[in-house]
């Protein structure tokens, strides 16, 4: 795709908001690595691969034990090829939760090509709505799951989290067939005072499964929200996830774990905005990167001249396998109240030589030694999953990435 | 069992080990003592197979075996087991998985299958008893925030575990008060058996009370430049090691 074959789209949208935003993707254009946020990430490789957008994707007959090799906890959400599959999934009804399926694009022109790309085709996608006061503790599911398409899959995804509710929703990203995929989600989160919110998205397409998603939450009053992001697997994968913080006792949490090889690129992109005194919000985001992987880390933390008392923390570390191995990690605090608490660190580090020879020391080959080093580096983050069902999975697939056994 | 002929060995171009030879067979212990910066934990790690050692002359056989150039593991899956003098602390990594992919990768080099969970439950429970750990070590991390007398416990506990043919405990003396002395000694001791042997690397004659060698060499400058019975342990202990050093002039027996 480039934006010739945008254009000539223009003609077959009706509706005058998507006409809207595909113009104003038009006019901004594919993105270059000459804008300072696409740096280090080809956007272009993504469509060289013959991606384009589509109102109609190919679809495929998915049988139901797919997906219960894919859920942990049985009550499942499944879109296949970007379309919703009432039939696939398994939500449990519930009081006080509310699940349609509707992309809820938006009418306002936002400055980003992928956002209006999404608003210009998303037909479907996620609307969750729970109530005040409600506390689930299954663990809700999403399933994007990809076969064989050239489509552009685009899910435009909603949740609204109400006051004191609590809610956790992990998001996989799938593939039905080891074939091309590129999926570019939008979400929007609102969480509402009190609310505890835990989000895990689990990226594990495999090697030609291509990821460009924005999520953004805005909290208020003193609700808790936590993002978690795994990336395990995929060609190209950017992440792009963004906190406002509305009102005064937010806490903010994100962690990432991305585990690279070959030519596998991540590129995590989080931005804090602190609006209100008292907020706190802590980031932790670790790699581990092998053969000619790449890894983009950018954290940018914003803290509002109002936002006084804000503690914002941030730590970025990466082990470097190989010596093709490469990360671009940056931090970026941009402080404009006097009574803060705010930190950044960024490591690059190599295996420790002495606990690889412990380890061999004792009969264990390198390669195993190596993995379960890797593993105990990635433990921290695993370790932060409160949904034993989900973090046990996690364990054995990177274990399984690894070659160790756990 | 073990066969070092006439050992050099230099890091970063510094002549270390300067002609280092030894014999030892199955079922005996040989105590190798000498000051610090003698070579003592070179030859351990060179026996080991650590990285970064220039070895320019002699041979090292084990069991008929050259293993020089063999990769550590290979070596401690033929039988070959280190005691470190320093312990790695590998945090994140528990004693519970590190141990399990030890014992299984040293059966499967031996075309056995994995050990059976209680199995290998069992023989845990076992094996700390001997060295008297604490309940709550199989879940910490390996060697994090363990005392100075809980990390060389640990080493021997893992001996106990991975039953090796031949044992180099480098200085696991050190450091210890007089009780887990006795609690090493007596695992050691327990674990000896005509089939294996150990190399009893030390400092001071004290461990020697409780772990008693067959032979003991004086270790000088980077060989061996006496060798006698345990009694010399205690010559040493009296002479100090200035004496040593005049033992260095003339030739070694
Ligand atoms: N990694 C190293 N790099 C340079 N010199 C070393 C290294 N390890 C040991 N040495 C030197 O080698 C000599 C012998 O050290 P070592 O084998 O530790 O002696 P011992 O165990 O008998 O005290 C010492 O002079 C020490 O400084
Ligand atoms: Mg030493």
């Amino acid at each position: 795709m480039n934006i010739d074959t945008l254009k000539e789209y223009t003609p077959k949208v009706i509706e005058s908001t998507r006409q809207n935003s595909l113009m104003q993707a038009i006019a901004l254009g594919i993105p270059s690595m000459k804008n300072e946020e696409w740096k280090y990430t080809y956007y272009n490789k993504i469509l060289q691969q013959g991606f384009a957008p589509t109102y109609t994707p190919a679809t495929v007959n998915i049988k139901k034990d797919f997906i219960d090799k894919h859920s942990v906890s049985g009550n499942n959400i499944v879109f296949l090829n970007g379309i919703y599959q009432p039939e696939l999934s398994s939500l449990k009804p519930s009081a006080g939760v509310v699940f349609t399926n509707t992309a809820n694009t938006s009418e306002q022109i936002s400055n980003d090509f992928l956002i209006e790309l999404n608003n210009a085709f998303a037909t479907d996608g996620l609307y969750l709505e729970i109530s005040d006061n409600v506390i689930l503790t299954d663990l809700i599911e999403v399933l994007y799951i990809q076969s064989n398409t050239s489509g552009i899959i685009q899910h435009r995804n909603k949740i609204k989290i109400g006051k004191h509710a609590q809610v956790s929703l992990a998001e996989y990203y799938i593939s039905y067939d080891n074939l091309p995929v590129y999926v570019n989600n939008v979400t929007h989160i609102e969480i509402d005072e009190r609310a505890i919110f835990d989000s895990y998205k689990i990226q594990d397409g495999g090697e030609v499964f291509y990821i460009t998603e924005q999520t953004f939450v805005q909290q208020a009053k003193n609700s808790t929200a936590t993002v978690n992001t795994f990336s395990l697997s995929g060609a190209i994968t950017r992440n792009v996830l963004q906190f406002d913080s509305q009102d005064e006792r937010t806490l903010s949490n994100m962690n990432g774990l991305y585990l690279l090889k070959k030519n596998e690129h991540v590129d995590n992109r989080t931005l804090v905005n602190h609006n209100a005194p008292n907020c706190e919000s802590n980031e932790l985001y670790k790699g581990i990167i092998d053969g000619n992987a790449v890894g983009v880390f950018n954290g940018k933390i914003r803290v509002a001249q109002e936002a006084q008392k804000t503690n914002a923390f941030q730590s970025n570390r990466n082990i470097l396998l190989s010596e093709d191995a490469a990360i671009y990690t940056k931090p970026q605090l941009e402080i404009f109240a006097d009574d803060v608490k705010c930190s950044h660190g960024a490591t690059i580090a190599q295996i420790e030589e002495s606990e690889l020879f412990y380890l061999q020391a004792r009969g264990i080959g390198k390669d195993v030694a190596r993995g379960l080093l890797v593993y105990a580096f990635a433990g921290e983050l695993l370790e932060k999953i409160k949904h034993e069902a989900l973090k046990l999975s996690l364990k054995k697939r990177i274990a399984d990435l690894l070659n160790i056994e756990i | 069992m073990l066969k070092i002929k006439n050992l050099h060995v230099s890091i970063e171009g510094k002549k270390i080990l300067k002609g280092f030879s030894l014999d030892v067979n199955a079922g005996e212990i040989h105590a190798i003592m000498g000051p610090n910066g003698t070579g003592k934990s070179t030859l351990a790690a060179v026996l080991a197979g650590k990285e970064g050692y220039e070895i320019t002359d002699g041979t090292v056989e084990f069991e008929g075996l050259n293993i020089l150039e063999l990769e550590p593991e290979e070596r401690a899956r033929l039988g070959v087991f280190l005691a470190f003098q320093y312990p790695v602390e590998i945090p994140g990594v528990s004693n519970a998985n590190f141990l399990k992919a030890a014992v299984n990768e040293i059966r499967k080099s031996k075309g056995l299958d994995n050990i059976l969970p209680n199995d290998f439950l069992k023989m845990i429970r076992e094996k700390m008893e001997l060295v008297e750990m604490s309940k709550d070590f199989i879940s910490r991390s390996v060697n994090q925030g363990f005392s100075g007398g809980e990390k060389k416990r640990n080493e021997i506990f893992q001996l106990a575990m991975l039953d090796p043919k031949l044992s180099i405990l480098d200085e696991t003396d050190s450091g210890l008060d007089i009780d887990a002395l006795r609690i090493v000694a007596n695992g050691v001791n327990k674990l000896r058996t005509s089939n294996n042997a150990f190399i009893v690397i030390t400092h001071y004659q004290r461990l020697l009370e409780y772990i008693v060698p067959d032979i003991v060499h004086v270790m000088y400058d980077g060989k061996i430049v006496k060798s006698g019975d345990k009694n010399l342990a205690l010559e040493l202990e009296e002479k100090g090691y200035d004496w040593v050093k005049e033992l260095d002039n003339v030739p070694a027996n």
